[in-house]
């Protein structure tokens, strides 16, 4: 028998690519996209780090439930234009590559629509802040942005393909609408969207095309009880892995990084107005992603320290006891823990006690270089040194900064002041 | 090459019987399948075409069995369904060029070649860069035609091919089917008589999953020879002459009402005899396949679908 030629499948590729871009959809998101974006990114003094992450928060978001519908209505397509039987009674129609090929063509179609969206932030970035032009945020949030977006388009794609109703993708849509607005824990273990959970992202992904490859040339009314077996064993199989990562989540004692802090941080600072403090938005040792905000109407002790400086576990321990003997139980205590290594602040976590919220300012590297652009918090804050303290009164106005002193009396003098005012 | 089927049997899901044990040969030129609607000629060529399981039996295309060897057989195999449709947004020759891909002709060249020669077959070689979906129901299914021939196919499989087209392209696709059965099985299904009248040289005639008949036409039509008449007669004569013969068709002529009819003899004054046709043949092996209760479908026996 006639085997194919290596050049099916590159051939294949285009054809379905072309099928994908040429309908007037594709242009009118990509137009939506684009505006929506260069809204986002269009703020003045915004760097390139600034406009790329808040214009992929939009995109992820935006695009990822449109995802779902885009891979299901691509999925659906032969069955809705009613050439399935004409492609799958052709020789190569019924192999499964066709089902990946086609697969990769609406996940390549919804990279390009990401990349108009950033191309457009990016301009809206030069125009309205009139900042220096880097690439490597634009491309870094490309890449963060195509990953957790193709995990949504395979969700929709073979939803529709399993079950064949468009009832299945919109069952896709809501899990990733909902997931991101819920808090702590089952947001952390069932938002594939975070970095950490690339591993089991990707095998959800490839697990869901090979079973959709493999349903594929079944007829729908002539699925048996094998279908429906198959069926099971991935229902059960995504559950487990839904367990698997909440148990991560809750119990684990693995740091989960969350969506970027670093880029999180920087864009949440740039737009800063007033004298009041730089706001954060920092992952605790469990990723769980805490903001300055959700502390406010409560005078804040903010306590930047790093493991590697031999006062820390002092200066942790009088953060702990800050507050005994005082009237006010109302103040909040930060530590913020300057590391490369999130697990560095582990063995601080018993000096710290559990009433200090401990947060963790590093991440990838994307300044200029120096020292401190790898702790975007702390220059915000203009710390030069660790430890440094600053205390924040209840309406968020800095009102005292303590450089290098650890000791217990001091701390507490201070805050008591703060208090008295 | 030929296709042999034997105690073909399909159940769907819930307990519908479309093929009770099915056994036929159908050898190379144009096959007719003849049956009222639901009498499993779709199944049928479904299962022809790999499309669906039998759950039963065993079909063969040119010696490959046809749930063993689904690859070898779709090499052989042009199929056009009864309800089919394109991508909108692709040209007519993108379309074609595209299906060529997936019939693995992978040569640039050679597939330019058989899409330009596939269109032309069809007489839409001049709208070849015009998107489909601006085409009329005619044209696609011209295009269905087309996509059928692609591959320079032994067994051609098409699902009532002659639904939707003007007369004009009717005739133009028995002729382009005629010349195509010269050296392959060309099976065609329709519940229109007289396509497989004009252009069948063998049928097969299904009921309710059932093989009524297959074999020759001639085979069909010699039985009746001497047994086919026409009277006419006036409108009320209609309930007697029902009564008292087989009617086959009625038809209204310009002077009052013409039946075709099937009896050894003929006493009736206004009567005289005809060459029996496949109307004729079709209806009355309908009838005593009801047990004679079925009255014959007027609408099928339309004097205007005759070519």
């Amino acid at each position: 028998m006639r085997r194919p030629d290596p050049p099916w499948l590159p051939a294949i590729l285009a054809r379905e690519c072309r099928l994908a871009f040429r309908g007037a959809t594709f242009w009118a998101l990509a137009a939506a996209g684009a505006l929506l974006a260069a809204w986002r990114a269009a703020i003045p003094h915004a760097s390139s780090a600034t406009a790329a992450f808040r214009a992929s928060e939009a995109i992820l978001l935006g695009l990822g439930v449109l995802a779902i519908f885009l891979a299901a209505s691509a999925a659906a397509l032969d069955r809705r234009q009613s050439v399935t039987q004409l492609v799958l009674a052709k020789p190569h129609g019924s192999r499964p590559s066709l089902v990946l090929v086609r697969f990769a063509a609406v996940w390549l179609s919804l990279a390009a629509l990401a990349a108009i969206m950033l191309a457009a932030a990016s301009l809206a970035q030069v125009a309205v802040g009139g900042t220096a032009w880097h690439l490597s945020p634009y491309v870094h949030a490309l890449a963060h942005t195509i990953l957790p977006i193709g995990l949504a388009a395979a969700l929709g794609f073979s939803l529709s393909t399993i079950f064949a109703t468009p009832l299945a993708s919109a069952v896709a849509a809501i899990y990733w609408i909902v997931i991101p607005l819920t808090r702590p824990h089952t947001a952390v273990a069932f938002d594939l969207t975070l970095s950490q959970h690339w591993p089991m992202a990707a095998f959800l992904t490839a697990f869901l095309l090979v079973l959709t490859a493999a349903l594929y040339a079944r007829p729908i009314r002539d699925r048996g009880p094998g279908t429906a077996r198959l069926a099971w064993t991935g229902a059960i199989l995504l559950i487990a892995a839904g367990a698997a990562a909440y148990r991560v989540a809750a119990a684990g004692d693995d740091a989960l990084l969350g969506p970027d802090p670093v880029l999180a941080a920087i864009a949440s600072q740039s737009c800063r107005t007033g004298p009041r403090a730089p706001g954060f938005w920092l992952p605790d040792a469990r990723g769980r992603l805490l903001a300055l905000s959700d502390y406010a109407g409560r005078p804040v002790v903010i306590a930047f320290w790093g493991p590697a400086v031999s006062e820390s576990a002092r200066y942790l321990s009088a953060l702990r006891h800050l507050t005994t003997g005082l009237d006010s139980s109302g103040i909040t205590r930060i530590a913020i823990c300057v590391d490369r290594d999130p697990a560095a602040m582990r063995p601080f976590r018993q000096d710290a006690g559990p009433s200090v919220v401990m947060l963790w300012d590093r991440g990838r590297h994307f300044g200029e270089g120096g020292y401190w652009d790898d702790s975007p918090t702390a220059v915000a804050y203009e710390v030069t040194a660790l430890p440094t303290t600053f205390i924040l009164d209840r309406r968020r106005r800095l009102v005292r900064t303590i450089q290098g002193d650890v000791s217990l009396d001091r701390l507490r003098a201070e805050v008591t002041r703060v208090l008295e005012r | 090459m030929q296709v042999e089927i034997s105690g073909l049997r399909k159940v769907y899901q819930g307990g519908i019987i479309a093929l009770h044990g099915l056994d036929l040969t159908i050898p190379p030129g144009i096959f007719g399948l003849l049956g009222p609607n639901a009498s499993g000629k779709t199944t049928l060529m479904r299962i022809l075409a790999t499309l669906l399981e039998p759950t039963s039996g065993e079909a063969r295309v040119g010696g490959y069995d046809v749930r063993r060897e689904k690859a070898a057989v779709r090499e052989l195999l042009g199929y056009m369904p009864e309800e089919f449709g394109f991508y909108p947004n692709l040209t007519a020759y993108e379309m074609l060029d595209y299906l060529a891909l997936l019939c693995q002709i992978n040569d640039r060249k050679e597939r330019r070649s058989r899409v330009e020669q596939a269109l032309q077959r069809v007489n839409l070689d001049q709208v070849a860069g015009q998107r489909v979906g601006t085409f009329s129901s005619g044209m696609k299914r011209r295009l269905g035609i087309a996509q059928a021939i692609l591959n320079n196919p032994r067994v051609l499989i098409m699902d009532e091919p002659t639904s939707g087209l003007d007369p004009e392209e009717r005739v133009r696709l028995r002729n382009l089917l005629a010349e195509l059965a010269a050296d392959r099985v060309v099976i065609l299904s329709t519940h229109i008589v007289n396509d497989v009248a004009s252009i069948g040289q063998r049928l097969a005639i299904l009921r309710q999953g059932r093989c009524l008949f297959s074999g020759r036409l001639s085979d069909l039509l010699d039985p009746l020879k001497g047994r086919s008449w026409i009277i006419d007669i006036e409108e009320q004569e209609l309930s007697r002459v029902r009564q008292d013969f087989e009617v086959t068709g009625v038809f209204r002529s310009a002077t009052g009402m013409q039946v075709r009819l099937l009896s050894d003899t003929m006493s009736h004054p206004r009567g005289y005899a005809s060459e029996p046709t496949l109307d004729d043949a079709y209806v009355a092996l309908m009838n005593r396949d009801a047990g004679g209760t079925d009255t014959p479908r007027e609408q099928e026996a339309d004097p205007s679908e005759t070519a």
